[in-house]
């Protein structure tokens, strides 16, 4: 589409701006920023801020720009002593009901009400607070909710409702009453929330935060009884340089391990050691359903917000559901049986930590079903129930990681770049590219075809699933049979495929789901901020890190090849079926 | 509260009342008024807000904002009849604070109000308290509305004596007071 151009006066000088954008839009075309706050490109244009109001000559009053459209011939003016004081008061007004405590807060240093008062130089705030105070949100075992904090922006409701198309939050009351809330005030963890953590990614301040796991990790670590072992999630290696202020999708593998073991973690594993697995497994389970007349198509599994999506919102189709485990719990798992049998480790002593650019994965850790290792040793460790324990002791996000790292004085720069410890942290190119929308597919496309045909592929690369289109398909071909497969990402695209299934109109085979923009680079534990700029950035690193690996399938992981003539047998086999695969739950909509 | 046996709306009057607003401007909202309406203690009950959620996909999140956002929707039980007192400026200087605090010697009623709750309901379901910004009878001030009639000029020994009539079910003595 070709773009038309109208003309402007901005700030005294003519531009020519493109048609069809907004006035904020338009400026920062020609290189002026105007202060914004609760406007958020591509997710939030609630207007409730009055941050970014500008002078437009002949308007009655000053406007918005974030929701005004520019028009030829607009005169604007975006800075002047009387439209700063207008920023100023409206930014008092939020500050009066905002606490003063940023010395002592989550968000410190990383918080846009921060800045920006920085940035319109508040010296002083005049207002009293007119607001009740209102108790923090527990419910969930994922995010924790400071009605405090919040400023009434709308992001989170905005990003819920269209981008994830949950609807778990939205504003309640009215007037000095009014806040952000869930149904009946039931919390976050008693309404269809699927924990993607996405509200916590666009908050400027700190109104929602992950629920914070830390302090927990560290008293294990210093615990000598106890051995702890991490793994880290594919897209960690290219959030957490951003979180420990390097450039935006920095890859830094080998610099996040050895920050690892500094940390005081006893061995550093890899996540994408079992998404090797997982390849494995889910290969196996279409390969079955396909030739066996299974339930088709097969939706992928890895993704604990998609998954209790599915579990509120089309119980139905739970059966379309791959059985496999995501890679972390496979994780869990596979290190408290497999691992820690190897190596005569005493399963009970062992605690296994995630690092996850994700926050529903503090959930999914929890989940009642997740302790197939007790199962496994309950009769020959003679275990009572009371003794139970979970695969996954603790799940922390990128940002949480980014804390402990700086509370030790890791100089992550600094440090440097060492190896994943064996067996567990041996992967491939496949598993990198988890990270990333329609990795799960093309990893998954590089072992089944090699595994149907027996021949190898002819081209690795698989150039059709990858970007940021919401809905991607492609068809293939393996060896004459030809498959139609689908990759989406964010729920509301995920939506568009389920109501095709549940209306039977669905063509394809198989199909990705990731619940976060952009795959889990974009999850909602990942480093803030996260745009679809930086997320291009973290999928080039992605890619990048797959491409120089040696080995790029899954099935010639030589660890994986390992696992399975030691210990597993056979992909679906018995211990796969205890241990990999799992069951899931019809909730329904509260 | 289980003391009170409830009968809810029921799914088909909601489905009714569902059908009859389908498509037209503002449907949600008349249709959560009328439910509201048809309910024997004038609020909207859980149920019928999981039934009317499920049926119109409309999201419990956004059922609920708009219910927390205008007045008119009652979240809880409404008592059989209901006092508003107004407390714009006009009533105020006449002396409307007075009579919510005569209101208030109810059991329970002045905590209520203190904690911030726009309207209070006594233990039996007879009378709820409701406060208002304006009626916009400022001539008339202080003013009270009783069961939808508003009262002018209202003294404290009025209040008291419009209270107890409702108590002892004299409502009709009351319009005498009118």
């Amino acid at each position: 589409m070709e773009n038309k151009f109208i003309n402007v006066k901005i700030d005294g000088r003519d531009h020519q701006v493109t048609e069809g954008k907004t006035i904020l839009e338009a400026c920062l075309e020609t290189g002026i920023r105007i202060p914004s706050l609760c406007y958020l490109k591509d997710v939030s244009h609630n207007a409730s801020c009055a941050i970014c109001v500008v002078d437009v000559k002949g308007a009655k009053s000053l406007v918005r720009s974030c929701v005004t459209s520019i028009n030829e011939g607009m005169e604007i003016t975006t800075h002047s002593p009387a439209i700063n004081q207008a920023r100023k008061t409206n930014l008092e007004l939020i500050l009066a009901n905002h606490p003063k405590e940023c010395l002592i807060c989550e968000r410190n240093g990383n918080c846009e009400l921060q800045s920006l008062s920085a940035e319109l130089g508040m010296t002083e705030t005049s207002f009293p607070r007119t607001k009740p105070t209102e108790a923090s949100d527990e419910t969930s075992l994922s995010l924790v909710r400071n009605p405090d904090k919040c400023i009434l922006c709308g992001r989170c409701i905005a990003v819920c409702a269209d981008v994830q198309t949950v609807y778990a939050i939205d504003f309640a009351g009215r007037g000095l009453r009014s806040k952000v809330g869930t149904y009946q005030n039931r919390g976050l963890g008693n309404v269809a929330c699927t924990n993607c953590g996405q509200c916590a990614l666009v908050c400027p301040t700190a109104a929602i935060v992950e629920k914070d796991d830390t302090e927990a990790v560290f008293a294990d670590i210093y615990n000598s009884d106890k051995i702890v072992v991490v793994q880290t999630a594919p897209a960690i290696r290219v959030g957490i340089g951003e979180a420990m202020g390097m450039s935006e999708g920095a890859l830094v593998t080998g610099k996040m391990v050895s920050s690892l073991r500094k940390l005081g973690f006893n061995k550093v594993f890899d996540t994408q050691f079992t998404a090797d697995l997982t390849i494995m497994e889910e290969g196996f389970e279409l390969i079955s359903r396909i030739k066996n007349g299974g339930t088709l198509p097969m939706v992928t599994s890895c993704s604990p917000g998609w998954i209790k999506f599915i579990e509120h919102f089309f119980p139905k189709s739970l059966k379309h559901l791959s059985t496999c485990k995501s890679p972390q719990q496979m994780f869990g798992a596979v290190a408290k049986t497999y691992y820690a049998e190897k190596f005569n480790i005493d399963p009970r002593k062992l605690v296994v930590v995630s690092i996850m650019p994700c926050t529903a994965k503090k959930f999914e850790c929890k989940r009642p079903e997740m302790n197939s290792a007790f199962h496994y040793w309950k009769d020959k460790l003679n275990l009572t129930d009371k003794e139970n324990f979970y695969d996954v002791d603790y799940v922390l996000t990128t940002r949480e990681l980014a804390k402990m790292f700086k509370k030790t004085g890791v100089d992550f720069s600094s440090l440097p770049e060492e190896e994943f410890d064996h067996p567990l942290g041996i992967s491939t190119g496949a598993g990198v590219i988890f990270g990333a929308t329609g990795g799960v597919m093309e990893a998954a496309v590089r072992t089944a075809y090699e595994v149907i045909t027996g021949k190898p592929l002819p081209k690795i690369d698989l150039n059709v699933v990858r970007g940021f289109e919401g809905i991607k398909e492609a068809e293939l071909d393996i060896d004459g049979t030809k498959i139609k497969v689908a990759v989406a990402h964010s729920l509301k695209n995920a939506r568009t495929l389920l109501e095709q299934i549940e209306e039977g109109k669905s063509p394809y085979a198989f199909i990705e789901v990731m619940t976060c923009p952009g795959g889990c680079l974009g999850g909602g534990g990942q480093a803030i901020p996260t745009t679809w700029a930086i997320r291009q950035k973290r999928a080039d690193s992605i890619y990048k890190e797959d491409s120089m690996h040696a080995i790029r399938k899954s099935h010639d992981n030589p660890a994986i090849k390992a696992i399975y003539s030691e210990f597993l047998k056979e992909p679906l086999g018995h211990h796969s079926h205890e241990l990999l695969h799992t069951s899931y739950v019809e909730r329904g909509i509260f | 509260m289980n003391t009170h046996e409830e009968n809810y709306v029921g799914k088909s009057a909601i489905d009714e009342i569902i059908s009859k607003h389908k498509g037209k401007p503002g449907e949600l909202l008349t249709t959560m008024e009328e439910i509201q309406e048809a309910s024997e203690y004038k609020y909207l009950d859980m149920q019928s807000m999981d039934y009317l959620s499920s049926q119109t996909k409309v999201p419990l999140s956004q059922i609920y904002s708009v219910a927390t956002f205008y007045s008119f929707f009652n979240l809880k039980p409404q008592g059989k009849h209901t006092i508003i007192v107004c407390r714009g400026t006009a009533c105020h200087t006449k002396g409307s604070k007075v009579l919510l605090d005569d209101l208030s010697t109810m059991p329970g009623c002045k905590d209520a109000l203190e904690a911030g709750e726009t309207s209070f309901t006594t233990e039996d379901r007879l009378i709820t308290v409701k406060t208002v910004a304006c009626f916009g009878q400022c001539a008339l001030a202080p003013v009270v509305a009783v069961d939808g009639v508003i009262y002018s000029n209202v003294t404290s020994e009025q209040i008291k004596k419009i209270l107890q009539n409702l108590q002892e079910d004299n409502k009709d003595e009351n319009i005498r007071l009118c």
